[in-house]
This record gives structure tokens, C-alpha cells and sequence, in this order.
């Protein structure tokens, strides 16, 4: 259970007390920065690297490797089950790795069927597949397939095991599948080498479950840092075989693939924001600290006597 | 009676078929299992429709009594209805559908979201505090895991002996090991308890979904 | 006035046997029939037409028992056995939330989460909802109920009707109180942080299931000084909660939490047999690692798990 920590209405804890009633001087500040000073700072830890590139060593992670093993143990003319399961808001976080994968899949000669269990993710996947499309030259129907968005993900993924086109009796732009050519031989997850999910969620995670557990798909998984966490379990006990986790792990995936991109350009930003976030709790601690030394806190709130402005 | 009665007998039927599908691969069981999932599908759809039209009456009815923020009910029914005619008329493939996807949605979702960057800033600075053992641990932890997740980590640290010992390596280890048995652990409980309501519901135990709240110490 | 025939004369029309043998015509007559070339393909698949997935019996198994404890304890807990349940502290407080936002005069805001209804957090935040609507209705106040999902919010709506009815005050009911935002998931986040800087609720309560958007209400909450409490089975999202929330039920505190507030014998049961379940992995856990240690081979196991189960 969290502590106690009743704001008075209206206030917050942490928020500058004022000038006239709070600690006096850097131990002052130190206790007690405004919030909107810290939004500016990380503003421009964030911008700064973007303006002016820094370019940082990466260190290529074991899942990783595991993930980029998996990709090239497919041969040319195999199918990948390609899912965006991600929406707008985590584009940033996603979408270096989901053009990285394509990259890789398409320079290989692997076709692609790609689908969607989010209705943000058909406009992300229907852009990005043609951009990969057009950069190798692809033919959408005989070397990708764009099936859609189905509302029902948790069936969708039960009966794709059973029939892709009775899943999906039409593809996202109204052609039937049992005409195109690249669904000609391929209806299930057994004739499916791989499947990949794109995951801002936990969807990552049912893939294993439905796909991976009861139709042995055999699955690798790219995630946004913090549902990466999740997914060590899975990979730990082999359920996905490999993961990219967050920006580094796109970053890492384009090193190994000598393909750097926006990957790579963004670790100069995401080690400043964190550096800027260490450096944020270690101050508030030490402000803390330092108060608490000088009697100023009971708890962890300002003493009456000191609201009042009285040191 | 009907009203009650009807939707727990389908819960209990359907229930009691889809979990006993899973051991049984007979044919014609797996067909069964088919329909289940192509009606599955259809019923999923059928929401979708709930959702919009609950908007419209919701800020319809707000614009027409003219409450306070009508005019943001206004803005969020012209955008509603305009995407819906721009995907009819000029299609969904292109066109100021495409552009509104791109150009308008894409941008205000992901600007959204990165607001969580200023909130976790704040968040950490006001909060994360030493006040215990464990609380200085859990610190100490997060800090290693958030600078061995970028390459600053593997920046810092040090080689000895033909091995590189870093904060990346000491991050790692604490995602392979503390947090994976810990997610682990969760994992089980959570599960335990996703099964644990879904027998319930199963059983017709559990009517929650029908509105029926079991508070008070009767249930309904 | 002489009842329209029934042909099922062995049923009272609307008795509980009439539907449920409706039920089962109605399953039947779905059931696809096997006809022409399908029947010759099932003559040709002998071998396939097995009754049960012996590759799936350590599935089978601990599913078989855990059920078996469910329905045990539920039989106890009929049979008037008295099961405990450890008092769950977050819950004090939200009298403590209710009462501070009918001083105030201020709202009570409440979001059951972003998932769907058949999820368990959404239930149980749904069944923690009746109390405190039934809990704000006795003190003469409204609770306000944000929803990203439109059945969720139908329940929601009959639940928070329920709760004023049993307190008395089914007058105080408003449609518009209870109602749906968006589907969108920072769009449901955005809506409710304008809902909190516009009406300044005294009393937060973030019950279910939440993702990445829990930190932008919860802060946005904190920065109006409402007392918040958070309840969540997401355990990435526990510890923006934590921060951020004056008390935070952590993971499955929060199932406990609905069938503590219920009281509900059956409830109380299923509960129970979920612990008894703990024990028994903990146990096996403990069994594997001493076979680990003493190198007993436990490789029988993974071959029956390893095929498709």
C-alpha cells in the first residue's frame, strides 16, 4: 500500500511553496522546483540531441541477437504473419523498428501478410508497407498483402489458426483473398514460417498465448520499452523467441542489420531524457535529505512553522 | 425473469463449450468451434455501433441544451461526422481521409503520449524518495535500469579480466533475474485470477456484466 | 385471458428449463452439419477424430483441480463455513473520499479502467462502483463515471441506478453522469484530465485496468488536489499510481477488494480456492527446484507440455 500523501485542496506536495514562505536559497530550490521548470528541461534534453546528432556506441542485447537469428533463418519465398498492433501515439517509440523489420523482410525476398488489431493501426501499417514496398520495389498481392483491421483481436487471433481468408474474406482495400495470389498457399499459422508483432500493448503477449500456445506459431515480438518488461518471461521460456524492446532495441536491431536510422539518431535524445531524469531524483533526495537534516520536515511535509514563512 | 435468465444460460452454454473445445480436436467439435468465433466476430462488430452512437447522443445532447462546452461537443461531432463522409465519399485509401489520419489524428495521439515524459519527469522528481530501505532500493534499482537501458549505460562502467562490467550488464541482470521472477509471480496470480472469474462467470456465479453488483452483502 | 399455444408442453413458457432448452436448439441448429465432400474428408481423417487432446492433459490437470477447489470452497462457503479475508486497507478510505467530497461540495469521479467487461479488473472495479454509488447516494451526492467502453458504461449506468436504489435515492440518478468518452485511449485520457481541471473532483477512484495514460490522470488529478485511490492489476502501471495516488490497491488487492465489499459467499469461496491455488504452485515450484538441485529428470513434463499445449 503507498503512503499518505493528502494534499491540502488545491496545492500539491512538491510544488513551490513561494518565495515568502518557503526554505530560503538552493536547499529551497532543491526541495521544492517547480514542475514547470522541469517540463523546460526536459524539453530541451529531448530537443538538443535532436537539433545536433550525437552518435553513442550500441551494444547489441541477447534478445536481440535472438530476434535478429530468427530473421535470418528465413529463407527467400517464406511467409511472415506481420501484425502492427499499435496505434499513433506510440509511432515514435515503434515505428523505427516496424521499417527496420520491412527493410529486412522485403530485401530477403520474404512475403509479408500484414494485418492490424487496432483501427489506428491501418493508417501506420497501410503507409508504412507501401513505403517499404516502393524502396525494394515490391508488388502488393504477390509479395505483401494488407488484410485489415478486425475489431474482435482475441478471435482473430483464434481463427487465423483455422482459416486466414474466412478471418479475413476481403483484404483492407476490398479485394477478395481467395484471389490473391500470395494467400494461394498459405491459410493458416502452419504455413506461416514466423509471425511478428509490432506492440505498444499486451497483444504481444495473447499472440503467445493463442497463436503460440495452442497452434505452436513460432513468434518474435518488437515492444515499446515498458511492455518490454513483460515479455522476458516469454522469452525466457522460449514462447517468443526473440523481442526488440523500445527505441534502443530498434537501434540495435538497425545496427546488426547495418542499416542505421532513426534508431540510432534517437539515442543522443533518450540518454539525455534519462540522465535528466536520474539527475531530477537524485536532487529531489538530496533536497529531501538535507530538510529533513535541518528539521524542516515532519514526514515528508513541510513543517506548519515553515509554511508560515519562519526558519 | 428473460431478461435475466437468458443471457447467463448463453454464458453458461457457450462458456462450458468453448473451454471444453480446447481438449476435444474432434471435427465436429472443431466446426462448432468455427461458428462460435465467425458469431464472435459479427457480436464484436455489433459494439463498435453502440460506441458511436453513445458519442452522438452524448454530445448531441449537449450542443442542443447548450451546456457549458457545447462548443467542444460541436468540434468533436463535426470531426466525427466529416472523417466518417470523407472515408464514403472520397475513399479510405487516400484523399483528405488519408490526410486527416496523417496530418491531424497521428500528430494528436503522439503528442498525447508524449506528455508522459513531462509527467514521468515530475512524477520522479516529487515522489521517488529514500524514505525507507526499500524505498532506496526500489531507487537505486530504477536508476540503474533507466541508464542501462541507453547507450550511456554501456558507456559507464569498466573492463577487468577480458569482460566488460557495466551498468548495462548490471541492468540486464536485474531484468533476466529480480524482474522476471517477479513478473513471473504476477503473471501466475493475475492468471490465477482471470480464471477464477472466468468460472464464475462461467458458473453464472458472477452477473456483474448484467449490472447486477454484488455490493451490500446481498448480491442480486 | 387463455395463453397462446406452446408446442414445448412439457415446459412452463418463461420458466428457467424453457430457456435453457431454447439455448440448446438454438446451439444446434448453428452447429454446421457435414455434408458431400466434408463428410468423405472426415472418413479419410480417422485418426484426427480423437475425443481428447492427450498432449494437452498438463493443461487439463491443474484446470480440473483448480475448478475442483473453486467448487469446494464455494460449497463451504454455502455450507455457512466462515472463510477470512484480511481486511483491505485502501477500502477505508473511500468513506473517507466520499465523505470529503459531500463537504466539499464537490464531484466524485470514478473510471473502471479501459478494458472490456469480460476482463476481471473491469469487473470487479464495476462491483466497487455499486458501493461507493450506493455509499455517495446516502450522503446526497452524485458520482460521475467516465467510460472508454460503451457495455461498460451500460453496466455501469445499471449498476450506479442500483446503488442509489438501495440507498433510497434513485431520484438522484443522471444519465449524463455516467457516460461514454471515447474508445481512443489517449483521447479517453485527454477527456478525463478535462474533466478533472474543469469540474475539480475532491474524490478520484481509478479502479481496473489501466495502460501508459495512468500516469497523465493520475497526475493531473494530483495537481488538483483531489484525494485519489487506485486499484490496478496492470503492475506496470502500479508505480505511477503509487506515486501519484494517496492509496493504491495493488494487483489482485483489487479483486479482493470487490469480493471483501460483497461479502458474497460464493465470491468469498472462489476467492479462497485462488490462495489455495497460490500455494500449490509455490509448492510445485518448490518441488522443481529441489529436483533441479538433486538432478532428478524432469524432462517426462516438457515433452507432454511441449506439444501444443
Amino acid at each position: 500500500m503507498s503512503e499518505i500523501q493528502r494534499p491540502a485542496p488545491g496545492s500539491a506536495p512538491g510544488s513551490a511553496p513561494g518565495p515568502a514562505s518557503g526554505p530560503r536559497g538552493s536547499l529551497g530550490v532543491l526541495a521544492a522546483l517547480d514542475r514547470r521548470w522541469i517540463y523546460l528541461a526536459m524539453a530541451l534534453a529531448v530537443a538538443i540531441p535532436m537539433l545536433a546528432p550525437v552518435r553513442l556506441p550500441i551494444v547489441i542485447s541477447k534478445e536481440v541477437e535472438a530476434f535478429h537469428r530468427e530473421i535470418e533463418a528465413l529463407a527467400p519465398g517464406d511467409q511472415v504473419l506481420f501484425s502492427f498492433d499499435y496505434e499513433p501515439d506510440v509511432m515514435a517509440e515503434l515505428d523505427p523498428m516496424t521499417e527496420a523489420i520491412l527493410d529486412r523482410l522485403f530485401a530477403k525476398g520474404i512475403q509479408v501478410i500484414a494485418m492490424t488489431n487496432y483501427a489506428g493501426g491501418v493508417g501506420i501499417g497501410q503507409a508504412r508497407l507501401e513505403a517499404a514496398a516502393r524502396r525494394h520495389g515490391k508488388t502488393y498481392g504477390t509479395d505483401y498483402v494488407f488484410l485489415g483491421y478486425n475489431p474482435d483481436w482475441s478471435g482473430t487471433m483464434l481463427r487465423l489458426g483455422e482459416s486466414i481468408k474466412a478471418t479475413f474474406p476481403v483484404d483492407q482495400f476490398g479485394r477478395p483473398t481467395a484471389e490473391i495470389p500470395l494467400l494461394a498457399t498459405c491459410d493458416a499459422y502452419r504455413d506461416i514460417e514466423l509471425l511478428v508483432s509490432i506492440a505498444g500493448s499486451q497483444l504481444s503477449e495473447f499472440w503467445a498465448a493463442y497463436a503460440g500456445a495452442r497452434y505452436g506459431q513460432r513468434m518474435v515480438s518488437g515492444n515499446t520499452a515498458i511492455q518490454a518488461i513483460f515479455i522476458y518471461p516469454f522469452y525466457q521460456s522460449g514462447q517468443i523467441k526473440g523481442f526488440l524492446g523500445g527505441l534502443k532495441g530498434a537501434a540495435e536491431y538497425e545496427t546488426l542489420i547495418e542499416r542505421p536510422a532513426f534508431g540510432v539518431r534517437g539515442m543522443g535524445s533518450q540518454s539525455a531524457g534519462h540522465l535528466l531524469i536520474v539527475a531530477l531524483v537524485i536532487a529531489g533526495n538530496v533536497g529531501y535529505f538535507l530538510m529533513r537534516r535541518k528539521g524542516l520536515l515532519q514526514g515528508n511535509r513541510l513543517r506548519a512553522v515553515e509554511r508560515k514563512g519562519r526558519s | 425473469m428473460i431478461q435475466r435468465t437468458l443471457p447467463i444460460a448463453f454464458a453458461i452454454v457457450f462458456g462450458v463449450f468453448m473451454l471444453a473445445q480446447y481438449f476435444v480436436p474432434h471435427p465436429w467439435v472443431a466446426r462448432g468451434y468455427n461458428t462460435v468465433l465467425d458469431w464472435k466476430q459479427i457480436v464484436f462488430g455489433c459494439t463498435l455501433t453502440l460506441g458511436v452512437f453513445s458519442l452522438l447522443r452524448f454530445h448531441g445532447r449537449k450542443l442542443l441544451r447548450r451546456d457549458p462546452g457545447a462548443l467542444f461537443s460541436g468540434v468533436a461531432l463535426v470531426s466525427c461526422i466529416a472523417t466518417v463522409l470523407a472515408g464514403i465519399f472520397f475513399g479510405i485509401e487516400g484523399g483528405p481521409y488519408r490526410w486527416l489520419f496523417e496530418r491531424v489524428q497521428a500528430p494528436m495521439q503522439a503528442t498525447l503520449f508524449s506528455m508522459l515524459a513531462f509527467f514521468v519527469a515530475s512524477a520522479s522528481y516529487r515522489a521517488f524518495r529514500a524514505r525507507s530501505a526499500h524505498a532506496t532500493i526500489l531507487l537505486v534499482a530504477g536508476c540503474i535500469v533507466m541508464l542501462g537501458r541507453v547507450p550511456a549505460g554501456d558507456i559507464l562502467g569498466f573492463d577487468a579480466g577480458g569482460a566488460r562490467y557495466s551498468l548495462a550488464g548490471i541492468a540486464s541482470w536485474i531484468l533476466d533475474i529480480p524482474n522476471l521472477a517477479a513478473k513471473r509471480g504476477i503473471l501466475i496470480g493475475v492468471g490465477l485470477g482471470m480464471i477464477s472469474t472466468s468460472l464464475r462467470i462461467i458458473l453464472g456465479v458472477e452477473r456483474a456484466y448484467l449490472g447486477q453488483s454484488r455490493s451490500g452483502g446481498g448480491g442480486s | 385471458m387463455r395463453r397462446p399455444y406452446n408446442p414445448l408442453m412439457l415446459v412452463r413458457p418463461g420458466s428457467r428449463r424453457h430457456v435453457l432448452l431454447m439455448a440448446a436448439a438454438i446451439l444446434l441448429a448453428a452447429a454446421p452439419r457435414a455434408t458431400g465432400e466434408e463428410a468423405a474428408a472426415d472418413t479419410t481423417a480417422a485418426a484426427a477424430r480423437r475425443w481428447f487432446a492427450t498432449e494437452r492433459l498438463p493443461t487439463f490437470v491443474p484446470l480440473v483441480l483448480f475448478a475442483s477447489l473453486v467448487g469446494g470452497f464455494i460449497l463451504a462457503a454455502r455450507g455457512g463455513r466462515n472463510l477470512f479475508v484480511r481486511r483491505i486497507a485502501g477500502l477505508d478510505a473511500i468513506d473517507e473520499a466520499i465523505g470529503r467530497a459531500t463537504e466539499m461540495g464537490r464531484p466524485i469521479l470514478f473510471s473502471p479502467g479501459l478494458d472490456e467487461m469480460d476482463q476481471p479488473a473491469t469487473v470487479a472495479a464495476i462491483n466497487i462502483l455499486g458501493q461507493i454509488a450506493e455509499k455517495s447516494a446516502s450522503y446526497d451526492h452524485r458520482v460521475s463515471v467516465l467510460n472508454r467502453d460503451p457495455i461498460v458504461m451500460s453496466v455501469a449506468q445499471d449498476v450506479v441506478r442500483s446503488g442509489y436504489l438501495r440507498a433510497g435515492r434513485p431520484d438522484l440518478f443522471r444519465e449524463e453522469d455516467v457516460f461514454y468518452v471515447t474508445y481512443s485511449q489517449f483521447g479517453y485520457a485527454a477527456g478525463v484530465a478535462g474533466f478533472m481541471v474543469r469540474t475539480r473532483p475532491a474524490a478520484n477512484f481509478f479502479l481496473g485496468h489501466f495502460y501508459a495514460e495512468s500516469l497523465v490522470m493520475a497526475e493531473t488529478g494530483q495537481a488538483t488536489g483531489a484525494i485519489q485511490i487506485a486499484g490496478t492489476d496492470s503492475d506496470a502501471q502500479l508505480p505511477f499510481f503509487i506515486t501519484a495516488c494517496d492509496y493504491t490497491l495493488i494487483g489482485e488487492e483489487l479483486y479482493a477488494a470487490s469480493v471483501y465489499l460483497a461479502r458474497e459467499p460464493l465470491l468469498l469461496g472462489s476467492l479462497k480456492a485462488q490462495d489455495m491455488a497460490k500455494l500449490l504452485v509455490i509448492i510445485f515450484i518448490l518441488l522443481g527446484v529441489a529436483a533441479g538441485f538433486l538432478g532428478v529428470n524432469m524432462d517426462f513434463w516438457a515433452a507432454a507440455s511441449g506439444a501444443g499445449g
